[in-house]
């Protein structure tokens, strides 16, 4: 490829670069972490899809260390939705067999939460709190208020934020 | 997404506050006729009010037995695990609670292992670690040190003769202090405020952590003894088959159904509760720890107990059969 490339081919190269040297060592500290391979190469192939869409590759002066740094939030991520499963199993597991959804409803009722916990991933854990109450549990504000030992302009604040936050990831 | 989808902040921050009123007690017609006005005064309105109902459908669908304890979980452990390790671990011992808390679940760990998984590692002294199931260490081995920290689970250690020019010692660090080897085989496993040592061959040292030197004990092969942050507990002999789980075994003799129960739950990726009606019954014999399922089978068909499954397996249940 030629070097006098225009801005965007340069970057495709830079990250090109940033893959042949370092997708190796990335993938066996990622190994290292999850004890399994097939998730390390899942998790390898997500942190380069986030750089490639994030910034310029050329402005990296530490390979490494930005590596370790997006792979970090990969990780958490991926800790997140394995929690959230292992929770909903649990949850599973407690419901008296009559009410047990079926395999399909199950996959699905597991991609909404997912979508769900996604969208309030970045609200203050009582923001979030108050607004499963509502909306999970259907609990009036009052109620809320109780539970969480606040004023009811306070349930009602926080559930605006939980409501901008999810309007505004919502498709 | 689409551009031509996008809609103002000031528009959703609109269409939020009229979800906050709309979900309030006591709405009256007066209130949905002006919510009505809103929505039609302005295509961007319409479009924000369509993303409101499609969010609204999306979290009627739920049912709350099931969704509340999936997205009301406690979070954040696994965020504070990756990104807190670096800092925490230069904290001592102030910040051991924390560092503690953070390891508890092994995720930053270097080695680890999943439910039914074990592993061989050899490492550069020439010693091995053996990592049972669901298990996690990291190394820290320098000019000074051989280091293993078990950061949770079990493990059995072969150690070599160091081939350094200075002899260093082999240590396992728990989160209740330390085992030191003196030249040996050995296994230790972390338990709530605890840890369990089994010895094979020659000896170690437990040094508990905030003990003096004089509450050190010197653990001979043969010998299992645990101890807590502050004592080691009693030496007692090796239960026949300790240390069978490095050749996928689990030798029971006499062991309680409970128990039995709580072992194989470390082996499979799920939960295995056991009825209180049946969890004294005394059980014996040799069961395969890589086959939990033939395990299960094994009980069922020797002792009057029924291994009930849901969850394709993911959830057993012993009771009376």
């Amino acid at each position: 490829m030629e070097p006098a490339a225009v801005p965007q081919q340069a970057s495709l190269t830079g990250v090109e670069a940033l893959y042949c040297d370092h997708h190796g060592w990335l993938l066996g500290w990622l190994r290292r972490r999850l004890g399994n391979s097939c998730d390390a190469a899942d998790l390898a192939h997500d942190t380069f899809a986030r750089i490639l869409a994030g910034r310029r590759v050329e402005d990296i002066r530490e390979p490494r260390a930005y590596l370790t740094t997006v792979a970090r939030g990969i990780l958490v991520n991926w800790y997140e939705r394995q929690a959230l499963e292992r929770a909903y199993l649990e949850a599973l597991a407690r419901l008296p067999e009559p009410e047990a959804p079926s395999p399909e409803q199950r996959q699905v009722i597991l991609e909404t939460l997912h979508q769900i916990d996604a969208m309030l991933d970045a609200l203050p854990a009582r923001v979030r709190r108050a607004f499963l109450l509502s909306q999970i549990e259907g609990l009036r504000y009052d109620a809320i208020a109780q539970r969480l030992g606040c004023s009811l302009a306070t349930v009602k604040r926080y559930m605006k934020q939980a409501f901008v936050q999810c309007l505004a990831q919502m498709d | 997404m689409r551009a031509a989808a996008a809609i103002s902040p000031d528009v959703l921050e609109q269409a939020a506050e009229w979800l906050v009123r709309l979900h309030a007690g006591g709405v009256s017609d007066d209130d949905r006729q002006a919510c009505e006005r809103w929505r039609r005064a302005h295509p961007e309105h319409a479009r924000a009010w369509a993303r409101a109902e499609r969010l609204a459908n999306r979290l009627g669908g739920l049912p709350p037995d099931l969704a509340m304890p999936a997205l009301d979980r406690p979070r954040g452990a696994s965020r504070r695990a990756v990104l807190g390790l670096a800092g925490l671990l230069a904290l001592t011992p102030a910040g051991w609670l924390g560092w503690r808390l953070a390891q508890r679940e092994g995720w930053t760990a270097a080695y680890r292992t999943a439910a039914g998984e074990r592993r061989d590692i050899r490492l550069a002294d020439g010693s091995t670690v053996t990592l049972n199931t669901a298990s996690a260490i990291d190394l820290r081995f320098d000019a000074a040190q051989r280091t293993v920290l078990l950061r949770g689970g079990e493990i059995l250690v072969q150690t070599a003769q160091d081939t350094a020019a200075s002899a260093r010692p082999f240590r396992v660090r728990t989160a209740e202090g330390w085992v030191r080897a003196l030249g040996t085989r050995f296994s230790v496993r972390q338990r709530e405020g605890r840890t369990d040592v089994a010895v094979f061959e020659h000896a170690v040292r437990l040094e508990p952590e905030r003990a003096p030197a004089s509450g050190f004990l010197t653990l001979p092969a043969g010998h299992a003894a645990c101890f807590t942050d502050s004592r080691a507990g009693t030496a007692a002999d090796l239960a026949t088959g300790a240390g069978a789980w490095t050749r996928g075994m689990l030798m029971a003799d006499g062991m309680r159904l409970a128990d039995l129960a709580a072992e194989l739950a470390r082996y499979r990726g799920g939960i295995v509760r056991c009825d209180p009606a049946v969890a004294g019954v005394r059980v014996s014999g040799a069961f395969p720890l890589d086959d939990t399922d033939l395990a299960l089978a094994m009980l069922a068909s020797t002792y009057p107990v029924a291994a009930r499954r849901r969850l394709g397996g993911y959830w057993v249940a012993l009771e009376p059969a």
